[in-house]
């Protein structure tokens, strides 16, 4: 390429910028500045009229380095970047300096020193510039299959989403039949129908598509590569099968937690709530006459302090469930809050309050007793907004206890590197706007692995993790900003301090292969994985590891254009 | 407009800020879009994370003779790449006693959280610490060597 | 995934309510820096022809081939010569209530809704400028350096065939005015919650500052009133959903920013049901000064002297009636699908629930499809939900839609 040659553009921005720092001054001391082939300013530098004139100046001057001095890079750079690319010029030989929102706009009683300073900052860009290399954008293939974990209704709706945009699925699942938690309820909730035949549908559509592999019963064993790359084995009842996919998706829900309260296990007559359904399912549950139901058992305490959000409803359905069998029987529903939210909950809470069953709040500080010696006899609470203890004659007594994470959240955690937390469940990338994405790209995760969801939330998240898992799947390929970190194997001591510091586990110590280096353990990035922070760039003792963009000599030059010295 | 009246001879410190992309250098985009004003000694370099400026950065602009450096980064707990404003946090608690032991005063280096929905904080913070740095007086840890 | 997507938003600018937050729970994440990196994008993305400012004037046509009239107002500023530089902004004379900041600003008659709009071009409010009302002024002309402004600019009228039709018109907020028992409209220092959320916003009319409504004083105790207007027979008998968590959100800002601040939650049942929401409430009774007592008081009254709300309750489960007089009162009102979305729904021949949400015909097992097929629906238009789960459906009719798409390859 030659020697640098820096083209300068300051900009007007209309008075915005011209009316406060003196433009043409700042364009004559670009000029005398080093490797700066050419300086102009422009009215609108985002104007028609400014691009045109930074690509026409790139190639009358024959220019090798832009720098634009006008508003803010997370405006316009992408802008200014594609007329470089237009021109010839690669993308990533292209500075912006911010002297608007930086500089003229909060300084606009000072019209010298705002100058002074738009030149300082100038001249900064320029001594960046001067340094700044030519980068390819990384791009990686994907491989166009998916892999599901979990074929309850999360996994089967993200399957068949998938499937049914033409890409290959392999859905591996556990147990020997599909559908999950939803097969050993009895009802659902708002829906009074049987949940085998509700799930049919979904499960012949999955077993008969042509592009779903059903791998089941099946468990994985293995997992390794990045987005676009996965290796993936699994044990498939005694047999080992090795596929590839491009993207995963976890949908591996969650199980109903078996309390060590309320004499649970101890008395035959105390049930959870998911007993009840299958009593229920099985025809087995016998007479009642008073049914108490304890809501928040083993949830919403010190050692696990969260609310299990299907619980209340479950409870709620249960009940009226209950007065439809036998509607002389009384029916108490234990409650601390009623987390009957929306719009359909808390039509229903109302309904069922009317069908004749008793709500009581309690309270933790004052829990409910269990009185008995064979069986459950009665209850003893103390009703908070009644201000009386009652003892409530009982011989059924169910507790709703909470979702809690699966016995093997953590062993798939490791092995697809993925984190967890909350207790168990699976960690999303941002719990609020990437709620089924994993940090680690091309791995998602919906349902209740996640976080207790029902049916209808569960549905939603396995579409909405397929929503997000096609699209590399679609792209074909992953292209990653090249602002990537790079290691220079010559100058790499192979401490690992990068690799510990990378919060992507982007980097990994290896062997190297590189000739006159074999055998020297040094870290090498994985580009797809990077997301260009540069936390390791700082944390490198001797410089081998750089961020592409941000170098340590591109950033000292910065500084020492500012403090003068070499 | 006219210029306000410049008082003769009156020290006007060098002070560089590295702002991380994602909040503070929003954060300096939003005051400045917000038209708050402020005193113009400061010079922004843009990095992706707080945590790529290495401490040894700050002591060469020190050691140069720049009156102050700081570093603006995410809220604790809002790093766009999770833990790099950790990991921030701990070099600036380090690289404050190593400034102390070898003589340049340690209030130079700032380390200060500015989100992007904060732009009356940046000027603030640009406020208080050209203050700081104009009532210590020029580095002269150069000379002093 | 590749599809062209035309993006219609009533507004002048995407970003919805919630870049009128200024925190988001349970992570207190601050709500635009997350959310303008999003709308930047969607501003740029190739894929996306962005129609601000815009209606969906008639639908026609079967499903899989709906022919779209969407109706482009005239901004009066041309979007091509327009470089966002506000000079305009800055020199128009005339101020009008904001509506972003609920009446708790001016912004003037040539404006961006607030300062991170997408797209970032201002619009002319006819009804309010002097040079519509009279022919006088043309101050933004004159200013403008681009010679963007054009009093000319008609309404456009842009046609489309699309395959799939996402609905995600958002909720307005259910005017508490009819509670007069709460006296909102009457006493002063009693505000609604997204008033507050403006006022306690870095980047709103106060800077951050509480400054109470009757005289700027910062208060010291504030009461919050959950479900007004929800889990009501006289208004609206859902319940909105979220209104228990931004509440506790409120109160936690409030201490925040004012350590010596009580913050005071009257509420029926306390819904966290999600990630770390149970966590988020312990920590504002342990650690911020909130105070949660089971009631929904009666009425409130005002304190003459001094224009301090008392509120007047029994406490449930101590069963004692009594008020409590404060400083400031907010009042966390009912959340109800935007007018809009009836609008829209008409137009589509879409049912409507009682309560004027979109129907969803199978909720469990098709919980983002309408009645139509090739019609989804997303977000608080077709049931009350916080952020993450109007991103999950979003995303799920993304992935409806595209199944939809694919079918008719």
């Amino acid at each position: 390429m030659g020697a640098p040659r820096i083209g300068v553009f300051i900009c007007h921005c209309g008075t915005n910028i011209g009316g406060i720092v003196d433009v043409p001054q700042v364009v004559e001391y670009a000029k005398s500045l080093p490797y700066v082939a050419y300086a102009a300013a422009n009215l609108y530098t985002c104007s028609e009229e400014g691009i045109s004139s930074i690509k026409h100046a790139i190639k009358e001057y024959d220019l090798n380095r832009v720098v634009v001095a006008s508003c803010t890079p997370r405006t316009h750079q992408p802008l200014f970047r594609n007329a470089c690319a237009d021109a010839g010029l690669n993308p990533y030989l292209f500075e912006f300096v911010n002297i608007r929102e930086h500089c003229s706009w909060i300084h606009m009683q000072n019209r010298r020193e705002a100058t002074e300073k738009a030149k300082e900052l100038v001249k900064m860009g320029v001594a960046k510039a001067r340094w700044l290399d030519a980068q390819e954008e990384f791009e990686s293939d994907v491989y166009p299959a998916a892999m599901v974990i979990g074929g309850g209704v999360a996994g089967m709706s993200a399957a068949l989403n998938l499937a049914n945009q033409g890409f290959e699925v392999h859905l591996v699942e556990k147990e020997p039949e599909l559908g999950g938690r939803l097969l050993k309820l009895n009802r659902i909730f708002t829906i009074n129908k049987d949940p085998s035949e509700l799930v049919e549908s979904i499960v012949k559509a999955v077993e008969g598509h042509s592009k779903i592999r059903l791998h089941m019963p099946a468990v994985v064993k293995a997992a390794s590569g990045y987005i676009g790359n996965f290796d993936i084995s699994v044990d498939e009842g005694g047999k080992e099968v090795s596929f590839k996919a491009g993207v995963i998706i976890v949908a591996t829900g969650a199980q109903v937690l078996k309390p060590e309260l309320y004499r649970y296990g101890e008395l035959a007559n105390v049930l959870t709530q998911l007993d009840l359904e299958q009593r229920l399912k099985d025809g087995e549950l016998g007479e009642f006459q008073n049914v108490v139901m304890i809501n928040c058992v083993g949830a919403r305490i010190p050692e696990r302090p969260y609310c299990s959000r299907v619980c209340c409803m479950t409870a709620i359905k249960n009940a009226a469930l209950m007065k439809e069998i036998n509607p002389e029987a009384k029916v108490y529903v234990l409650y601390r809050d009623l987390m009957t939210y929306g719009v359909e909950f808390e039509e229903y809470y109302r309904e069922v309050k009317e069908a004749g069953v008793r709500f009581i709040r309690y309270t933790p500080s004052n829990l409910p007793q269990v009185i008995g010696a064979e069986r459950v006899e009665s209850v003893r609470v103390y009703d908070e907004l009644m201000g009386m203890e009652l003892e409530l004659p009982c011989d059924l007594l169910v507790l709703a206890t909470p979702l809690i994470p699966n016995d093997d959240n953590e062993e798939l955690s490791r092995m697809l590197k993925v984190p967890i937390s909350d207790g168990g469940f699976f960690l999303e990338a941002h719990v609020k706007l990437r709620p089924v994405e994993f940090a680690m790209d091309g791995i998602y995760v919906g349902g209740s692995c996640r976080w207790p969801a029902d049916i209808r939330e569960s549905i939603a998240q396995g579409y909405a993790a397929a929503s997000e898992a096609v699209i590399p799947l679609r792209q074909g390929l992953v292209k990653v900003e090249a602002i990537t970190a790079t290691v220079d194997p010559k100058i790499c001591k192979g401490c690992g301090t990068c690799a510990l510091v990378c919060p992507f586990d982007a980097i990994e110590l290896k062997e190297s292969e590189i000739r006159g280096l074999e055998g020297k353990i040094v870290s090498e990035v994985n580009t797809a994985l990077c997301k260009g922070c540069g936390l390791c760039a700082a944390a490198c003792p001797n410089g081998a590891v750089q961020q592409r963009g941000f170098t340590d000599i591109q950033l000292l030059s910065m500084v020492n254009a500012l403090s003068g010295k070499r | 407009m006219q210029d306000t009246k410049e008082v003769q001879t009156e020290f006007k410190p060098k002070i560089l800020a590295f702002c991380c992309n994602w909040c503070a250098y929003a954060g300096a985009d939003l005051a400045g879009v917000s038209r708050f004003q402020m005193p113009t000694d400061v010079r922004v370099i843009r990095v992706m994370c707080s945590g790529r400026v290495p401490p040894e950065l700050i002591i060469r602009a020190l050691a140069n003779g720049l009156d102050g450096v700081m570093i603006l980064g995410c809220h604790p707990g809002e790093c766009h790449y999770s833990e790099g404003n950790y990991l921030t946090r701990r070099r600036a608690h380090v690289l404050k006693r190593l400034l102390s032991y070898i003589g340049i005063e340690p209030e130079r280096f700032q380390l200060r959280w500015v989100s992007a929905a904060e732009g009356a904080k940046f000027s603030a913070v640009v406020k208080e610490t050209t203050d700081k740095i104009t009532a210590l007086g020029p580095n002269r840890w150069v000379d002093k060597r | 995934m590749g599809f062209q997507v035309y993006l219609v938003e009533k507004t002048p600018s995407i970003g919805g309510r919630m870049s009128q937050l200024d925190k988001t729970f349970p992570t207190n994440d601050c709500s635009m820096c997350i959310l303008a990196p999003k709308m930047i994008e969607a501003g740029r993305h190739p894929n996306i022809r962005l129609l601000t400012y815009s209606e969906v004037k008639e639908v026609a046509g079967p499903p899989g081939k709906f022919r779209v009239k969407i109706r482009k107002k005239a901004r009066f500023v041309d979007e091509e010569k327009c470089t966002g530089c506000g000079v305009c902004v800055t020199k128009c004379p005339w101020k009008v209530d904001s509506e972003f900041d609920l009446g708790l600003s001016k912004r003037k008659a040539i404006y961006t809704p607030f300062a991170q709009a997408v797209p970032n071009i201002p619009v002319i409010d006819t009804e309010h400028c002097v040079y519509f009302l009279k022919g006088t002024c043309r101050a933004c002309e004159k200013f403008c350096e681009a010679g963007a402004i054009n009093y000319d600019q008609e309404d456009e009228i842009i046609e489309a065939e699309v395959d799939a039709i996402i609905l995600a018109s958002g909720f307005d907020l259910y005017d508490p005015s009819g509670l007069e028992e709460y006296g909102y409209g009457k006493i002063k220092n009693v505000i609604t919650a997204m008033q507050y959320e403006r006022m306690i916003s870095a980047s709103g009319p106060s800077g951050g500052q509480l400054q109470r409504p009757s005289d700027g004083k910062t208060p010291k105790r504030l009461a919050f009133i959950q479900c007004v207007g929800s889990r009501d027979t006289h208004h609206k008998l859902y319940c909105s959903s979220v209104c228990c968590m931004h509440a506790t959100k409120e109160a936690i800002l409030a201490n925040e920013h004012y350590p010596d601040l009580k913050a005071f939650i009257f509420y029926t049942d306390m819904r966290a049901v999600g990630k770390r929401f149970q966590e988020y409430i312990a920590r504002a009774e342990q650690e911020y000064k909130v105070t949660y007592i089971r009631s929904r008081p009666s009425k409130i009254t005002e304190n003459p002297d001094n224009g301090n709300p008392i509120v007047w309750y029994e406490e449930t489960t101590a069963r004692t009636r009594t008020s409590m007089e404060v400083d400031m009162v907010v009042l966390c009102q009912a959340l109800i699908p935007s007018g809009s979305t009836k609008d829209i729904s008409d137009m589509l021949h879409l049912s409507l629930n009682d309560y004027q949400f979109v129907d969803i015909p199978d909720r469990l097992f098709h919980p983002v499809d309408t009645e139509i097929p090739g019609i989804l629906a997303c977000g608080f238009c077709q049931a009350p939900q916080d952020i993450p789960d109007s991103v999950v459906q979003a995303s799920a009719a993304a992935a409806r839609a595209a199944e939809f798409l694919s079918r008719e390859d």
